[in-house]
């Protein structure tokens, strides 16, 4: 039997997904989840053998969950997500989940990957695959990469200076490329595309 | 419910159809039941090969940002280049007058004034200048207060200077250069370009009767120079306003052609949708009524609901995927990062030339197999490596096996079949290797094949 926690803030779609697999013999879904912090709290509790996660939930998102599960019990995490935004699918490789599919996908199909899952394999969905190859590449350097990511709350030029060891002035020069490279005016426009965009 | 559909000037029209109780229970339900499904049938065939293979042509290409930003550049040295133009002519002026003057009989101090005193004027077009700079995005009427200090400094020298030497036309000059810079509408600007031409030629009549230049010194050039000064400068500003016609021009062009993109995309999406919710509608609202008399007809129309579900879903990712197509090197560079975040040691060599390389044949291979090694992963090394070999692209991918990798399940094999279809088609070669402990896949494709995408 294997041991299944599902969480998904959309209720509808939770409950809809959890009857369909009480329907296959050797999937039980022992928790029902509508946020992240719910399922990491559920999950620690009950120790399933596989988390099913939607990525868009409120406080932590799919990959977060399965991030900080992987740190502390051995569960495998499969994300599902609607629409899988640039970069997402190399951050939740990145934080070992197992698999990654769709919403589209069928009852029938999710369960067939919870069982290869479940078995030690990895499973990403070729359609997320495919959408996940042909993401825009960052024009930015990695050392313009990090730049953003260290004021991406809005730190005064001096405070990223500190935090990775530059003269202000090397710093303002990175940032007068990156507001080129991107045709933005402001760093925080450029963070935004950055976010939107899965680069940082 | 009588569903008409418009798609590139042809329009299928259903006929109503009622459902009658009466004739149904007589006739039997399944006849006209697969009747309409026939139809639904028809038209969503007719209606996807109206949609999708009317809109196959290529998109655009996007002019990178890299050239924007050169070009963008390039449109401001421009700028700089017509005002150190402008100000070189003034400068040049001053020097001649201050020349003369110099050699005819004046103290020092004249000289030194009319040499500041130029130099300041010459500072005090800049501000004329720098406004000439936006004119086109200036708003009506005059700026009064940025207009007041340039025209004081061109009156105020003009009289100072022309009251020391005592020609009119070093008087009049500098105001006549401040108004000419002025952002006149096109037509005025002629007029007054030539009224101020006649004006300094007069003067310069008027100032070799009455007043005498020292020996030697050529009296004709500062006249003629300040004579040819307004048209000389306004030809500068006139090479800046072309330019930055044609560089607005090329700005509202790509806006056109993004906005045409973007109708384009937003036709495609309704059709599509608009489409398949139609026969979905229309197979649940059939399923609905045939449930209670015949279930088994009604969970036929039921499965096919869910086929066509399916099909819309498949026909929008078409779509957006026909939308969003990125080089080959990038998406090379993108299956070497997500292998690497799947804890995957990758070795990439991507040929630098790799955007010439056919991508449509490669691309799916490339998607095809870096999914494959994802996939059927727990491997521990990955190799990907895109080379040039005479007359052909050479694309090789080598995993390390693992224990049920690809084949042994069936799903890696029907993947690959797709692949080695399209390959064929663009006359390439696909081999898959599998060996012990590694998988390979090599596929060559000739570099001349026609893109189809």
């Amino acid at each position: 039997m294997i041991r299944v926690l599902l969480a998904d803030d959309e209720g509808m779609i939770r409950s809809a997904l959890a009857a369909l697999l009480r329907l296959e013999d050797d999937i039980e879904v022992v928790a029902e989840c509508a946020d992240g912090e719910q399922a990491v709290a559920e999950a620690l509790r009950l120790q399933p053998d596989v988390c099913l996660l939607d990525l868009e939930m409120p406080g932590l998102d799919g990959v977060q969950v399965a991030e900080r599960l992987n740190r502390a019990i051995a569960t495998r995490c499969v994300v599902v997500t609607r629409h899988a935004r640039p970069g997402v699918l190399r951050r939740a490789l990145a934080s070992g989940v197992a698999g990654f599919l769709p919403k589209s996908r069928g009852a029938d199909e999710v369960a067939a990957v919870i069982r290869r899952v479940a078995a030690g394999a990895r499973y990403v969905d070729p359609e997320i695959a495919a959408d996940a190859l042909s993401d825009e590449r960052s024009p930015l350097t990695d050392r313009e990469l990090d730049v953003l990511r260290a004021g991406r709350r809005g730190e005064t030029t001096g405070q990223i200076a500190r935090a990775l060891a530059l003269a202000p002035g090397t710093v303002r020069n990175h940032i007068s490329v990156i507001l080129g490279k991107l045709s933005v005016g402001t760093r925080q426009q450029a963070v935004l595309i950055a976010e939107e965009r899965g680069w940082i | 419910m009588l569903p008409v559909i418009v798609a590139n000037g042809v329009s299928v029209a259903m006929t109503p159809f009622h459902w009658s109780p009466a004739e149904s229970g007589s006739a039997g339900t399944s006849p006209l039941s697969e009747r309409i499904a026939r139809r639904i049938r028809d038209m969503c065939h007719a209606r996807i090969v109206l949609s999708v293979s009317s809109r196959t042509e290529p998109l655009a290409p996007a002019p990178s940002s890299a050239a924007a930003i050169s070009l963008t550049r390039g449109v401001a040295a421009t700028w700089w280049y017509t005002l150190t133009a402008v100000v070189f002519i003034e400068v040049a002026l001053i020097g001649a007058w201050t020349g003369i003057v110099a050699a005819t009989d004046f103290s020092g101090a004249v000289v030194l004034t009319i040499a500041v005193g130029g130099l300041l004027w010459c500072a005090s077009t800049l501000l004329l200048l720098f406004d000439y700079r936006h004119r086109f995005d200036a708003g009506p009427g005059v700026p009064w207060k940025r207009l007041i200090v340039p025209f004081i400094v061109a009156v105020a020298f003009g009289a100072v200077g022309g009251w020391l030497t005592g020609s009119w036309q070093l008087a009049v000059m500098p105001l006549a250069q401040s108004v000419v810079l002025l952002n006149w509408p096109r037509g005025v600007r002629f007029r007054v370009v030539v009224a101020a031409t006649l004006l300094l030629v007069v003067l310069a009549f008027l100032d070799s009767a009455t007043y005498s230049l020292g020996a030697g010194v050529p009296a004709w050039l500062p006249g003629a120079y300040a004579a040819l000064l307004p048209s000389m400068t306004v030809s500068s500003l006139w090479f800046w306003d072309v330019l930055v016609t044609l560089d607005r021009a090329r700005a509202s062009e790509s806006r056109l052609a993004a906005t045409q993109e973007r109708l384009r995309v937003a036709t495609d999406v309704h059709d599509l949708q608009g489409h398949h919710l139609q026969v979905i509608a229309l197979q649940l609202e059939l399923a609905e009524r045939l449930l209670p008399r015949d279930p088994d007809a009604g969970m036929e129309q039921l499965r096919a609901a869910r086929v066509s579900v399916d099909e819309a879903r498949q026909g929008t990712r078409d779509l957006a995927t026909r939308y969003r197509s990125v080089p080959l090197s990038d998406e090379l560079a993108n299956a070497r990062d997500l292998l690497r975040a799947a804890g995957l040691d990758v070795e990439a060599v991507i040929d630098p030339g790799a955007g010439s390389a056919p991508g449509s044949a490669l691309g799916p291979v490339i998607r095809e197999t870096t999914t494959n090694v994802l996939r059927h992963g727990g491997g521990r090394r990955a190799r990907l490596v895109l080379t040039r070999i005479p007359d052909a692209w050479r694309y090789e991918i080598t995993n390390d096996m693992v224990a049920g990798g690809v084949g042994s399940d069936g799903s890696g094999g029907s993947g690959l079949d797709g692949v080695r279809r399209r390959i064929e088609e663009a006359r390439g070669t696909l081999d898959v290797r599998a060996e012990q402990s590694e998988f390979a896949v090599v596929v060559t494709v000739p570099s001349k094949v026609e893109e189809t995408r």
